[in-house]
């Protein structure tokens, strides 16, 4: 088992890299399914062997949600031809967002290390701490609605791996994870599908919004 | 003899769901009358013991929190009343407004009534997912912009404080906060101060602190005034709760620090913005900034800066609710958030205009005001802990806040202006007016406060 | 004795066969196109043409520039000498480099072409020499942490041991920790070779990387340096393929008809290894030259992944 989810997490954690290289929203979009999916495999897996129904209705929330839903409704909404749809120029140039992303990876382990290891002794725990930091880095590093929202969903998606794995008594992580789903489908319902109309608006009348 | 104490959920959920029927005023009316209600319950729950079981935790905190809520959600549903016809094309029907209205205040309720870590979280969360419509009402391109950074920036601080409640528990084996009360950490691991630091910094984005603040002035400045209210007055105080919560159960002299640390930093960083501000909402935004910064730091103290942050509190709520009603008010009828397009209100809208006035001064801290005792305790408490520096550069910040609020506003409300009369009528007079007068009220209930917050109750 | 003779066989086996795999990959590459190609024999004539045909070298070059082919050539002939390519024990001259010194003669190679290319003062040598250098700058550290993470696994860095331990091992082979390295250096390799997410073999002079190099040279000069072309490609070929994908079958001991059969089968493995390339080369398009260091921190960031792979799964510092 602790083999399979290393295996999972590094997955997982290359994905994020890709999708801190890659440009095209729609690209980034079906890696992102790609991911949830993994997850849920792994977390249905697990909740098999050791028997535990909450994790597998985590694997099936993630899968439903995460998985299916969210990627096809923002696939349904890119507004321009799905191809082209893209950053034109991120904050933080590719490269170097590439690498930021890998040293937060292990800035993970090394927190990980000197905290949790001596309690829980499991070593690739570290794992989703960092999907959980490269999450936000991905979110800081764009500016497209899309990948923001995504990057919030790879928080989520690293949350329920980091309970699911390593804490799967933990009480009301469904109850959780059904709001953390509800956030990501009412930010994509009331809000996305209202900016992406106007993507291509220039930033001079959010100056209110500024200092 | 439980079920009294979930009676405030209960109504405010009722209210919800009926508000969803649609006929004629009929989802205002429920509002107010499920809105008074919660405030008679809350009103007896202070005579009442503490009270704990499996789901609910209330102590005198809890009760001074149901009461705020309970007050601001009142003024603020029965302010709404009148104010929505002012919203020009808004995202959804008056009767969506209230009834997530509704639910806003059940999440609050739920927040700081269960006994359990992870309700409350997800309690915090459900908050954010129930006010994200709200703040977008007015439905223009920045009010999307502002509710998008809202909901992204808030649920990511969100998802620390969730990895913070699984650290604690990893430490502890269990998020019951009434076995975590009784447990008396007193030599934390490396891993619960790391977790009761992460619960800070999370909960510490929706109390608007220092390093994940940045939503707070575009919400506060781009919500309704109804909204802005509500948020500013016990949305914030809320997360606050929690964070105080944490700060009770984890008495370790580095959280403390770290969250003094945040909430002086908050202080800075909100008075020296506040210079700079040219739309009057956000500057009350920024205001709102450094009061909860007052209040953290109140809370990490303990003691007397403890019951002095819960004054601040409370004070707080009704003077802030007023002031973004009010501001409310001027929106409606200048249709300008710029300082500089909006002259004269104390000719042209002279009931705005005084309790606007008195309101800004409430909220800056002003003597005869509940602020005032609040930050004077906090100083104090300050002033016994740590050295005569800070508190002095404390003090200055607050000072400089004092002066760029009250300036700019005696500005807007004393310069000369040639317009016609513009007065808003009764329910936008008269709620500002009282939340005001109750910020002062507060001053004379200080021992009262002070029975709840050490006896649970007042005999 | 036998291994000076088993050394020289290896000598001749990659001097005689390097053509003809890139003859091989260019004429797979245009079959899936549904062209017909060129004989897979092609670079053989071509350098046969070169051999017969005058040198001009540049007025405004010193006779380095002319020199460098041939010290070329030599430098890549010393490595076949020193690498596991028909064999998994040290040949004759085996134990005068490892890994890291086999790496250095690459490099020195490298930097002699580019020298003698800016020698040439020609502007599209120049512009190729820069774009090279850059690429060089970000791969070589890539090949240097790709080098210690097998430094680790091994405990050595000697190829032979490297394959001997992936050979004989399969819970290293089956690691995280290796199969990061391998596809790294899979990146890496297809830097390298010239390889189409980075170079596109066409006369476009903006994607000129490696070409735009040997624009100035001609004649004996140029086949020579061609043919040390492809002896470097086929090299880090066989290294991929013996050392990191697929070691299995390279004969561990003395055994002069298992060497035999190896042969073969080591020649399959390069034709898998071209095919899956040529497959690869078809089915995506060139980066902006910009857009290559991006590439290159993808592969910095897998070999970096191999070392947090080692240390989650091996329990740590």
């Amino acid at each position: 088992m602790e083999k399979f989810f290393a295996l999972i997490g590094f997955f997982e954690i290359l994905l994020v890299l890709f999708m801190q290289w890659e440009v095209y929203t729609k690209k980034i979009i079906t890696t992102f399914s790609i991911a949830s999916y993994t997850i849920a495999v792994f977390l249905f897996y697990l909740g098999i062997m050791e028997n535990k129904y909450l994790v597998v209705i985590l694997a099936v929330l993630t899968a439903g949600v995460r998985g299916f839903f969210i990627p096809w409704f923002m696939k349904k909404r890119i507004v321009r031809d799905p191809w082209r749809e893209r950053e034109i120029k991120p904050t933080i140039s590719t490269a170097l967002s590439i690498l930021i992303s890998l040293s937060v990876v292990i800035f993970a382990y090394v927190l990980y290390r000197i905290t949790f290891y001596d309690s829980v002794h499991l070593s690739d725990g570290s794992i989703p701490i960092a999907l959980i930091l490269q999450g936000v880095f991905l979110m800081i590093s764009r500016r497209n609605a899309f990948i923001q929202l995504i990057g919030y969903m790879m928080m989520e998606n690293a949350i329920f791996l980091f309970e699911g794995y390593l804490f799967p008594a933990l009480p009301f992580i469904v109850e959780a994870g059904v709001i953390l789903d509800l956030i990501g489908i009412i930010a994509i319902a009331g809000i996305v599908v209202k900016m992406m109309k106007n993507s291509t608006t220039d930033s001079n009348e959010f100056d209110e919004l500024k200092g | 003899m439980g079920y009294i104490y979930s009676l405030p959920m209960i109504f405010t959920a009722i209210g919800a769901v009926l508000c969803l029927s649609r006929s004629m005023y009929f989802e205002e009316f429920v509002s107010v009358i499920s809105a008074l209600a919660t405030v008679v319950v809350t009103g007896t729950v202070v005579f009442l013991p503490d009270f704990s079981n499996g789901f609910l935790y209330i102590d005198g905190l809890s009760k001074i929190m149901l009461i705020m809520i309970s007050a601001i959600y009142t003024s603020t549903v029965i302010f709404s009343t009148t104010y929505m016809k002012y919203i020009e094309n808004p995202l959804f029907e008056k009767n969506f407004y209230y009834f997530l209205m509704n639910l806003f205040a059940f999440t609050m309720f739920f927040t700081v009534s269960v006994n359990n870590f992870g309700l409350m979280w997800v309690g915090v969360e459900a908050t954010t997912v129930t006010s994200a419509l709200l703040v977008a009402t007015e439905n223009n391109e920045s009010s999307m912009e502002a509710t998008w950074r809202y909901i992204i920036i808030v649920s990511s601080g969100l998802i620390i404080s969730l990895l913070s409640n699984v650290f604690i528990y990893s430490a502890t084996h269990t998020l019951s906060l009434s076995m975590l009360m009784s447990m008396k950490v007193t030599n934390a691991g490396k891993i619960l101060t790391l977790g009761s630091m992460m619960a800070i910094v999370g909960y510490g984005t929706k109390a608007g602190i220092f390093p994940m603040h940045t939503w707070l002035p575009d919400v506060h400045g781009k919500a309704p005034a109804p909204v802005s209210a509500i948020f500013s007055g016990v949305l914030l105080p809320v997360a606050l709760y929690v964070m105080a919560r944490i700060l009770q159960i984890v008495p370790v002299e580095s959280v403390r620090i770290f969250s003094f640390a945040l909430g002086f930093l908050t202080v800075l960083i909100a008075a020296v913005l506040m210079v700079a501000q040219g739309h009057y909402k956000r500057l009350f935004a920024y205001s709102t900034m450094e009061n909860m910064g007052m209040a953290l730091i109140g809370l990490s103290l303990g003691k007397y800066a403890f019951i002095g942050a819960i004054i601040l509190l409370i004070s707080h709520a009704f003077a802030k609710s007023s002031a973004f009603f009010l501001t409310g008010n001027v929106l409606a009828k200048y249709k300008s958030h710029k300082m500089t397009d909006v002259k004269g209100i104390s000719k042209r809208m002279p009931f705005t205009a005084y309790t606007l006035m008195f309101s800004s001064m409430a909220v800056t801290g002003t003597p005869p005001f509940g602020t005032f005792i609040g930050e004077f305790m906090i100083i104090y408490g300050m002033l016994l802990n740590f050295p005569l520096f800070y508190t002095l550069t404390l003090v200055g910040f607050l000072a400089l806040a004092f002066i760029a609020v009250n300036f700019k506003i005696g500005k807007m409300i004393f310069s000369e202006s040639d317009g016609e009369m513009m007065e808003r009528k009764r329910v936008g007079r008269i709620v500002p007016m009282v939340n005001t007068s109750l910020a002062f009220l507060v001053v004379f209930l200080i021992p009262q406060i002070q029975e709840i917050l050490s006896k649970g109750m007042i005999r | 004795m036998l291994l000076i003779f088993l050394s020289i066989l290896q000598l001749f086996y990659v001097l005689l066969l390097s053509p003809l795999i890139f003859g091989i990959f260019s004429k797979f590459e245009e079959r899936i196109e549904s062209k017909k190609g060129p004989s897979i024999f092609q670079p053989y004539y071509d350098l046969f043409k070169l051999f017969r045909k005058q040198v001009v070298v540049p007025e405004v070059s010193s006779p380095f520039f002319h020199v460098v082919p041939y010290v070329e050539f030599a430098l890549y002939s010393l490595l076949t000498l020193v690498l596991p390519i028909i064999t998994a024990f040290p040949l004759e001259f085996g134990p005068t480099v490892d890994f890291i010194g086999g790496g250095l003669i690459f490099g020195a190679a490298a930097l002699l072409k580019k020298i003698a290319s800016l020698d040439s003062r020609s502007n599209y040598s120049h512009l190729g020499v820069s774009r090279a250098a850059s690429m060089g700058a970000l791969a070589e550290p890539i090949t240097v942490l790709i080098f210690i993470m097998l430094g680790v696994i091994s405990k050595t860095n000697n190829p032979y041991i490297i394959n001997n331990v992936l050979q004989t091992s399969s819970s290293w082979y089956l690691s995280l920790t290796h199969w990061f390295v391998a596809a790294a250096f899979f990146m890496i390799l297809l830097v390298e070779t010239g390889k189409l997410p980075i170079e596109h073999h066409s006369t476009a002079e903006l994607g000129m990387i490696d070409q735009a190099m040997d624009l100035e040279y001609s004649g004996m000069d140029l086949a020579f340096y061609k043919w040390g072309g492809y002896i470097k490609k086929f090299l880090l070929m066989s290294v991929f393929v013996n050392v990191y994908t697929v070691p299995f079958f390279v004969p561990m001991k003395y055994n002069l008809s298992s060497i035999a059969i190896y042969t073969g089968i080591h020649f399959l493995k390069l034709l898998g290894l071209v095919i899956s390339m040529g497959l690869l080369e078809e089915s995506i398009s060139k980066f902006r030259l910009f857009k290559n260091f991006d590439y290159m921190a993808i592969s910095f960031s897998l070999a970096f992944l191999s070392f947090l792979a080692f240390y989650t799964t091996n329990g740590g510092f």
